[in-house]
């Protein structure tokens, strides 16, 4: 009797645990975002609200009632010119305030576009909770499960600010350079391709909730640098009307940026010989505007140049062990060499590496254009600047020339050293 | 507790049903075009599939036979008790059979040895570096964690040249043409796995592997990583992209390389979207 009982049981189970999971609409119970380190702590050196709670509640509030409480109850704000109004962001949009609150169904396709109404989960919130949320986090705050294993670790949204831009160095990006990226990766980090693994809508939906993501953690940055010029107690803090200026302000940033993207107006320069001498040039001082690219990427452009600590000591404080112990691994460095360290840290806070030109490896992009980028208007957040105020356009193509056949022609600079001498050499020679 | 041998009768049922469905499904069946679920597009797939089949005709011959007498003896020979509980019939017992263990030693060695002879010259049409065509490498694949970058020669026909075309996750060939090319690895193991093509080649560092196939179908399918190769493994997966004729396929490459080499944006590049 016990035997068959436990067969039945077996059955049972069975039949639950098949039924329960391996389903898409499961659903992982409520996800919280999580707030800016400054709203509840004491940061050195920054704004930040700690021990107001008055004033970290209206922060909270504010940012409820534009961007919705929490993931899965997202509110569009309005103005915030997502296409559609934000409809490709989620299955759900809050409409009304406090208890006349609805969620109203926004988007619910099949494969074939009609409605589907037995998948409640869709959109750039499903897409990016797929795809994106075990690196970059709920929040857009590059803290999801995986992060703490990666190098460099993943981008932080709340800024605004994207490395790898068409846009004028701090602008926020175009929305092609975000499509870019996800479609392409970064190459020489952990960022995948996803051209293969999303369709080109998909990618559009996640464009759309990455910039929801961005607008909602930089004007939560916004609010608690208003807040923090106010009076505790002051009721009057956080006004609804200052609220939707700071929200309107973010969102005119991402409004602007469309219209800012740097085209080269002049195509780029044949790569002779010539231009990629002069570019060597260019790269190595040699020439009135005196740039400083070795200083960074080094005299052979191994990423090894003086004005960053050595590879050595990068290395054994970043992969040198435990990423949690990375304080006391730093505490143990000497004075010259630690304040080297805090000098060369990206606006995120990470450490930073220049690019070892040696190896063919892009992270925004191969495209000559992608690399005149880079040298125009610099990467935001990291160390590199923008040039386009030192040297000229024609200068910035030599520049892209020698920059894309160094990996080819590594001689170009373990001979550069010699020439001025060989140089002399073939002058005598003539001169007997 | 007769029961039980129609648990196992039913059990077996059920997986004779499932292969003998599988056939008739493009989901159950081994990957193939999605409107042709027989069809295999490439010769090794054909040859790879036949001994698949054989192997899967065998153990399933064996797995009848053996679930037909599991089933019969478990039903017929049922422990049954009389009135005072106690069994009816006396328990027999035996001490081995030597002919009997021969017999089913012998015979599954010696379908392994036919198996194992058998199967050498596909292995050796597929793996054996002699047996690679004689053409110019399509492309140097370098699997890198989490993606495949696909580098073709550019214009000027060699690889590793600064005109080369680089392309991530994005395979492409042509159909009826034997196509080669090398395997490389940048960081850790990971395996080149075209499922449709049934080829499968681990991508080792430090070493460069050529690896050729051909398809008689044109059609978009999958590349996969078949190698767990860290947490991203899942998220390499990428597209290969079979051309009908050559000229298709140069089309391809030259867009592409214009793309690659694009200095300034046209009015219309700016424009994508929705």
């Amino acid at each position: 009797m016990t035997r068959s009982r436990f067969v039945a049981g077996l059955i049972l189970g069975g039949l639950v645990l098949t039924s329960s999971g391996c389903s898409d609409t499961f659903n992982a119970g409520p996800l919280e975002y999580v707030s800016a380190v400054t709203l509840t702590q004491d940061v050195p050196g920054k704004t930040n609200l700690a021990g107001k709670q008055p004033l970290q509640d209206k922060v909270r509030a504010a940012l409820a009632g534009l961007f919705g409480d929490s993931p899965q109850r997202i509110r569009v704000p309005e103005g915030s010119g997502l296409p559609g109004g934000g409809i490709y962001l989620a299955s759900y949009k809050l409409e009304g305030d406090g208890a006349n609150a609805r969620r109203k169904r926004i988007y619910r396709p099949r494969a074939d576009g009609t409605p589907d109404p037995s998948r409640p989960q869709a959109g750039g919130y499903a897409i990016y909770r797929r795809n994106c949320l075990h690196c970059h986090g709920v929040s857009g705050a590059g803290d999801g499960p995986t992060a703490p294993y990666l190098f460099p670790i993943p981008r932080d949204f709340r800024q605004g600010l994207f490395k790898f831009t068409s846009t004028p160095n701090g602008a926020r990006p175009h929305r092609d350079d975000l499509r870019r990226t996800i479609k392409n990766g970064l190459h020489g980090t952990s960022m995948p391709a996803f051209h293969a693994l999303l369709s080109a809508d998909e990618i559009e939906q996640v464009i759309d909730y990455v910039i929801f993501l961005s607008m909602r953690g930089e004007t939560e940055l916004m609010l608690i640098e208003e807040a923090g010029t106010a009076d505790e107690n002051d009721p009057d803090a956080l006004e609804e009307e200052v609220v939707k200026e700071l929200a309107d302000g973010v969102f005119n940033k991402w409004k602007t940026a469309q219209e800012q993207v740097m085209n080269p107006s002049i195509a780029r320069t044949p790569a002779t010989r010539e231009s990629i001498l002069r570019g060597r040039d260019l790269f190595l001082g040699r020439t009135k505007e005196k740039l400083e690219c070795a200083g960074c990427h080094g005299m052979l452009a191994q990423g090894d140049g003086a004005s960053f600590v050595s590879k050595e000591v990068f290395d054994s404080i970043v992969f040198g062990g435990n990423p949690s112990e990375r304080a006391a691994r730093l505490s143990a460095l000497d004075e010259k060499t630690r304040t080297l360290w805090t000098q060369k840290l990206d606006v995120w806070g990470n450490p930073l590496r220049p690019a070892n030109l040696n190896r063919g490896d892009y992270k925004g992009g191969r495209r000559p254009i992608d690399i005149y980028w880079r040298i125009a208007k610099g990467i935001n957040g990291a160390q590199m600047p923008a040039h386009d105020s030192t040297i000229n356009e024609r200068q910035i193509w030599d520049l892209v020339n020698f920059v894309l056949a160094l990996p080819y022609e590594p001689e170009l600079l373990t001979e550069a050293g010699n020439e001025p001498q060989r140089a002399k050499l073939a002058d005598t020679a003539t001169a007997r | 507790m007769r029961n039980w041998s129609i648990l196992f009768a039913l059990a077996a049922i059920a997986s004779v049903a499932a292969f003998l469905y599988a056939p008739f499904s493009a989901d159950w069946w081994l990957p193939n075009p999605p409107d042709q679920t027989h069809h295999v597009i490439s010769a090794f797939g054909r040859e790879i599939d036949n001994l698949f089949l054989i192997i899967l005709f065998i153990t399933g011959a064996v797995f009848i036979g053996t679930q037909v007498v599991l089933v019969y003896s478990s039903y017929k020979f049922v422990d049954e008790m009389d009135e005072h509980g106690k069994p009816k019939r006396a328990a027999t017992y035996s001490h081995g059979n030597n002919r009997l263990e021969v017999i089913w030693t012998i015979i599954p060695g010696a379908i392994l040895v036919f198996l194992a002879v058998y199967q050498v010259g596909t292995w050796a049409s597929i793996k054996f570096r002699s047996a690679a065509p004689r053409v110019a490498p399509l492309a140097e694949i370098t699997a890198r964690q989490f993606q495949w970058v696909i580098r073709y020669p550019g214009p000027d026909g060699r690889l590793n040249s600064p005109d080369d075309l680089v392309v991530v996750n994005d395979f492409h060939f042509v159909k009826n043409k034997q196509t080669l090319i090398y395997l490389k690895s940048s960081d850790v193991l990971h395996s080149f796995y075209l499922p449709h093509l049934r080829i499968k080649q681990d991508a080792v560092p430090g070493l460069t592997i050529p690896v050729w196939f051909d398809s008689d179908t044109a059609g978009s399918f999958e590349i996969a990583c078949a190698e767990l190769c860290g947490w991203g493994h899942y998220k390499m997966r990428g597209k290969v992209t079979i051309h009908e004729t050559e000229t298709d396929f140069q089309r391809w490459v030259s867009d592409q390389l214009t793309e690659q080499n694009k200095s300034q944006l046209t009015m219309t590049a700016g424009a994508e979207g929705r």
